[in-house]
C-alpha cells in the first residue's frame, strides 16, 4: 500500500485544504466529471487520474484513517486535511512510481495491454509453429488488430520473435522507475501461460494494490517511449498506433461541443438538451481543458482574465470563493473558464 | 479418414462411431455418453458428409463459446454463435448471410423469436442437434422451461434428424426427452455412466476444521493435478489461500466471481501443467480437457448425483487409476437447501409481480417491465424462470390469473425435485453398501463385473492413490524476466 499512501499524501498536499479528500478517490477513479477533471488540472495532479479505477470508498476511507492516525496528515475541518512534516519525509522515502501519467493514457492503458499481450502470444505461437492455442484475449477487435498487423510487416515470421525480444529489451532494460517483472511475467506464449495480477504480485512479494500501480507505471512508461520513438520499435509501434481516442471530452460535453459549433449560444443549448444552464456551463470548462484551439474570449473579455489570473498568483490559491471575493464583478463561470483555461500554465 | 483430417485423432472413442453412423443413416438419436467422451465430435464430423446446416441448441453461453473455440482451434472457419452476446448489428449482419455457417449454435432463447425461426426455415438443416438435453425433462435436475417448447420449433423446420446429447440421465428423464422432442424412432445409444478408473471415496469428518485439514493432508499425499470443488467462493478462495502459505505446492483459486481473462489463465494453466491443484466452483471443467487429472476432492456436498458424476468423470480421461474423495459434515445438506431456494423466485416475489401486472394491465401497459427485476428483487437465474412463462405480447387478463397459479405451482414442484435429489444425494454418502452399485442403480444399470479398486465400502485404499511425482516443470525462481521473454520469443532449435 506505501505507493498508494504515497500518491494520496502527493494529492493531499497538492490541494493544500481546497477541496475534501473524496475529491482525491473520485480522481483516482478517473470519474468522468467536470468538476474532477477541473481539480486534476487545478492542482497539477492529472498524472494520479484512473491510475486506480476500482479502489472502493470503504478502503479509501480506511486508509485515510490509518494515515491520519500516524499523524502523516492533520485534520483541518471535516473531511479536509494537510500534510504534515512526517507525511512530507514519508513522500521522500516512498516515492510514487514515476511513470504514471494517468490523464494522458488511462484510456488507453487497457487496450495496449490487451494488445501487447495478445500480440506477444501470436507471435510466439509462430515462432514455434503452433497453430492450435486458445487465445488468452477473447475481443474480436484486439483480433483483427492482430491479424492487420502480421499482415502489415514484412518481417518473416523466423525474424519476428528475435525482433519482438529485441524491441522489448531496448524499451525495458536499465529504465529507471519501472519493473519489468511486473510485466514480463504475465505475459503468455508457446505452451508457457502467463500469470495472473495475483500471481505475478505474490511471485514478486508486493500487495496487490501497490501491483495495480506498479503495472499501470509501466504500461504508461511504455506509451510514452514507443510512440516517442517509434522508429525504434518498427513491431511495438503496432500496439499504439491509432490508439488515441478521439478527444477525451466526455460524451455529455461531446453533444454541447457540437450544438457549440454550429453557434448554439449556453441558454439555447441549455433548452435544447433539457439540461440545467449550470450543466452545461460545466460542459464550457471541460472544453476549455481539453480543446486546445476553444476561445474564451467570448465569455470572459481579456482585462477579466488578466485580473483573475493576477488575484490567484498573489493569494496562491485556487479556491474560486476567495477570488470572487477580491474581484467582486466576475461570475464563477468566468473564473472557472480562466483557471482551466490558462491556470496550470501559469503555476507550472 | 476424417477423423484425422479434421480433428487430428486416430480412432473413435466409446460410442462415438454408433451415434455418427446412426445419425448418417438418417436415425433420429439419443445418445447418453459419460463426461470426457467428446460428445461434440457425434455433430461435429457429420458436418464434414451432409449437405445443408448443422444447428446445435446449447442451454449454457459459456458452454457454446467453448464449442465455437474448439471447432475454430481444428481450423473450421463456418462456425457462428447466436446467443444474447451478438451486438444488434452483429446479428444483422450474421443473419443476412447464415447460410455460409456449417454450423449454427443457438441459445433456446433465440429460438422463441419468430423472426429468427423464419430465417433459419430458408435453411436447410440436415441435423438438429440438442446438447445437455436433459434441461428438457423437469425430472432432470437442471430444467430450463424454454427448453420444453424444442418439439414445436423442430416441427417448423420440417422435422429434420434429430441428435439428443446427455452425460448423465435417468431412464425417466430419456423418456421425457424423446417425448418432449416428439421424436417418434428413435435410435438410443447408452454407453454406461460408470467410470471403472475412478474409485469412490465418502470420508465423515466431524467438523470444519477437521475438514480443512483433512483436505491439507489429502492434497499433500495424493498423485496430482487434481480439482477441490466447493459450493461457495469464498470458501474457494479460503482453501486456496491456505494451500499455498501451508504447502510449496502451485494452487489456485476458480470461480465465477473472477474476471473472464483471469479465468481463462487460470483454466490454461492448469492445462499446461502450471498449476497442481485447483479450488473451484462447479464454473470449472467446461472445457478443460485435461487428461491426468488424478484426484477429484468434493469439499462440499453436490446438490444432486448427476452434478457429482460430471465433476468426478474429470478425472482419469487418460484410463490410469484415479480417485473422487467426498468429505462430508454432518448439516452439509443445508447449504445445497439454501441455494436450491435462493434459484428460485420466492411467493413473495410472485406476488409482488403480479400486482404490478395487474396495475399496469389496467392502463393498457402489456409487456413484461424489464425494470422490475430489479425492484423486485429477482436474481438472473429467477427472472430468466419468470420470463420464460409470458408471451409477448402479455396473456390477456384473465389468463393471467390461472399463470400466477402455475408459475406458483412450478416453483414448488422445482423445489421438491431439487429436495428429492439433495435427499437421493445423502443416501448415497450414507451408503453401506457398494457406491458404484448404488449409481448404477440410479441410473437403471446393473453391474457387470466387480472391480479390483472400487469404493471405500468395497474396501478401496486410498494410499494406492498417493504419489510424489511432480507433475509439471517448476520453472525456477531464479528464471529473470529476460530468460522469460527469450523462451517465449526466440526458438532456440530454429537458431542451429
Amino acid at each position: 500500500m506505501q505507493k498508494l499512501v504515497s500518491i494520496i499524501l502527493d494529492c493531499i498536499k497538492n490541494i493544500n485544504n481546497e477541496r475534501t479528500i473524496y475529491s482525491i478517490l473520485h480522481l483516482l477513479n478517473g470519474k468522468k466529471s467536470s468538476q474532477t477533471i477541473q481539480d486534476a488540472h487545478l492542482f497539477s495532479i492529472k498524472k494520479y487520474f484512473g491510475v486506480y479505477e476500482s479502489l472502493t470508498r470503504d478502503s479509501f476511507e480506511r486508509i485515510i484513517d490509518e494515515i491520519a492516525n500516524n499523524q502523516w496528515i492533520k485534520p483541518i475541518e471535516e473531511q479536509r486535511y494537510l500534510l504534515t512534516p512526517s507525511g512530507e519525509s514519508y513522500c521522500k522515502k516512498n516515492p510514487v512510481p514515476p511513470h504514471l501519467n494517468g490523464w494522458k493514457y488511462y484510456s488507453m492503458t487497457k487496450l495496449f495491454w490487451e494488445r501487447l499481450s495478445l500480440f506477444i502470444q501470436v507471435t510466439s505461437n509462430l515462432v514455434y509453429k503452433e497453430t492450435k492455442y486458445i487465445p488468452i484475449q477473447k475481443n474480436k477487435d484486439i483480433h483483427t488488430w492482430v491479424k492487420a498487423c502480421l499482415v502489415g510487416t514484412n518481417i518473416s515470421r523466423q525474424e519476428i520473435g528475435n525482433q519482438i525480444f529485441h524491441e522489448l529489451l531496448e524499451c525495458l532494460d536499465q529504465v529507471d522507475g519501472i519493473q519489468p517483472p511486473v510485466l514480463v511475467f504475465r505475459l503468455t506464449g508457446y505452451q508457457q501461460i502467463g500469470l495472473t495480477a495475483e500471481q505475478t504480485a505474490n511471485k514478486l512479494k508486493m500487495d496487490m494494490i501497490d501491483y495495480q500501480l506498479e503495472f499501470n507505471n509501466i504500461l504508461h512508461y511504455m506509451i510514452k517511449k514507443i510512440s516517442e520513438n517509434e522508429k525504434n520499435f518498427p513491431l511495438l509501434s503496432f500496439a499504439v498506433y491509432d490508439i488515441k481516442k478521439a478527444n477525451d471530452l466526455t460524451n455529455s460535453t461531446k453533444k454541447t461541443w457540437n450544438l457549440y459549433r454550429r453557434g448554439y449560444s449556453i441558454n439555447r443549448i441549455a433548452k435544447e438538451r433539457k439540461l440545467k444552464v449550470s450543466t452545461i456551463e460545466d460542459h464550457f470548462v471541460e472544453i476549455a481543458l481539453n480543446v486546445k484551439n476553444f476561445s474564451i474570449d467570448e465569455y470572459v473579455d481579456k482585462s477579466q482574465q488578466e485580473k483573475i489570473l493576477e488575484v490567484a498568483r498573489q493569494e496562491q490559491t485556487r479556491q474560486l470563493k476567495q477570488i470572487k471575493e477580491m474581484l467582486g464583478s466576475v461570475t464563477y463561470f468566468q473564473i472557472r473558464l480562466v483557471l482551466a483555461k490558462y491556470g496550470e500554465r501559469q503555476w507550472n | 479418414m476424417l477423423l484425422k483430417k479434421h480433428f487430428g485423432y486416430h480412432t473413435f472413442k466409446t460410442g462415438q462411431k454408433e451415434v455418427i453412423s446412426s445419425i448418417l443413416s438418417g436415425n433420429h438419436t439419443l445418445a447418453m455418453l459419460p463426461t470426457g467422451t467428446g460428445k461434440s465430435l457425434c455433430y461435429q464430423l457429420p458436418g464434414y458428409v451432409l449437405e445443408g446446416h448443422i444447428l446445435i441448441i446449447s442451454p449454457l453461453l459459456s458452454l457454446m463459446q467453448d464449442q465455437v473455440e474448439q471447432l475454430k482451434k481444428f481450423g473450421e472457419k463456418r462456425v457462428i454463435a447466436l446467443n444474447s452476446f451478438l451486438s444488434v448489428e452483429e446479428k444483422r449482419s450474421v443473419l443476412t448471410d447464415l447460410k455460409n455457417y456449417k454450423y449454427i449454435f443457438i441459445s433456446p432463447e433465440m429460438l422463441q423469436l419468430s423472426y429468427i425461426i423464419q430465417r433459419l426455415q430458408r435453411l436447410k438443416i440436415s441435423l438438429f442437434v440438442v446438447d445437455e438435453a436433459h434441461c428438457i425433462s423437469q425430472w432432470g435436475y437442471d430444467f430450463r422451461p424454454d427448453y420444453s417448447k424444442l418439439g414445436e420449433i423442430r416441427k417448423k423446420l420440417n422435422d429434420p434428424v434429430t441428435l439428443a446429447l446427455t452425460a448423465t440421465a435417468t431412464r425417466k428423464v430419456r423418456n421425457d426427452i424423446i417425448k418432449s422432442l416428439e421424436l417418434n424412432e428413435v435410435a438410443k445409444i447408452e454407453s454406461s455412466i460408470d467410470r471403472p478408473n475412478i474409485a469412490l471415496h465418502v470420508e465423515q469428518i466431524s467438523g470444519y476444521q477437521e475438514k480443512e485439514n483433512r483436505v491439507l493432508n489429502l492434497i499433500a499425499k495424493l498423485k496430482k493435478p487434481g480439482i477441490v470443488y466447493f459450493s461457495s467462493k469464498k470458501a474457494a478462495d479460503h482453501m486456496a489461500l491456505v494451500l499455498r502459505k501451508k504447502t510449496n505446492l502451485r494452487v489456485s483459486a476458480y470461480h465465477g466471481g473472477m474476471d473472464s481473462n483471469t479465468r481463462v489463465l487460470i483454466q490454461q494453466q492448469f492445462i499446461h501443467g502450471q498449476l497442481d491443484v485447483i479450488c473451484a466452483t462447479s464454473a470449472f471443467g467446461m472445457g478443460v480437457n485435461k487428461e491426468n487429472i488424478r484426484f477429484i476432492i468434493h469439499y462440499h456436498m453436490p446438490p444432486q448425483i448427476e452434478s457429482y458424476l460430471q465433476e468426478i468423470g474429470r478425472a482419469g480421461r487418460d484410463g490410469k487409476p484415479s480417485v473422487a474423495i467426498l468429505l462430508y459434515t454432518p448439516g452439509d445438506e443445508r447449504l445445497p437447501l439454501q441455494l436450491a431456494e435462493a434459484e428460485l423466485p420466492t411467493n413473495l416475489q410472485i406476488d409482488w409481480l403480479f400486482k404490478i401486472i395487474f396495475q399496469e394491465q389496467i392502463i393498457g401497459k402489456k409487456q413484461l417491465n424489464p425494470e422490475w427485476q430489479e425492484l423486485g428483487g429477482f436474481s438472473e437465474l429467477q427472472w430468466r424462470i419468470v420470463e420464460s412463462f409470458f408471451s409477448e405480447p402479455m396473456q390477456e387478463l384473465d389468463d393471467l390469473l390461472s399463470l400466477k397459479d402455475t408459475i406458483q405451482e412450478f416453483i414448488n414442484e422445482r423445489l421438491e425435485i431439487k429436495k428429492q435429489n439433495i435427499f437421493l444425494m445423502k443416501k448415497f454418502i450414507e451408503s453401506s453398501k457398494c457406491r458404484r452399485e448404488f449409481i448404477l442403480q440410479f441410473f437403471d444399470e446393473t453391474m457387470v463385473n466387480k472391480l479390483h479398486s472400487c469404493c471405500d465400502l468395497c474396501g478401496d485404499d486410498i494410499q494406492a492413490f498417493y504419489g510424489n511425482e511432480v507433475c509439471g516443470q517448476s520453472p525456477s525462481n531464479e528464471e529473470t524476466w529476460k530468460d522469460y521473454l527469450a523462451k517465449i520469443l526466440i526458438n532456440s532449435e530454429l537458431r542451429e
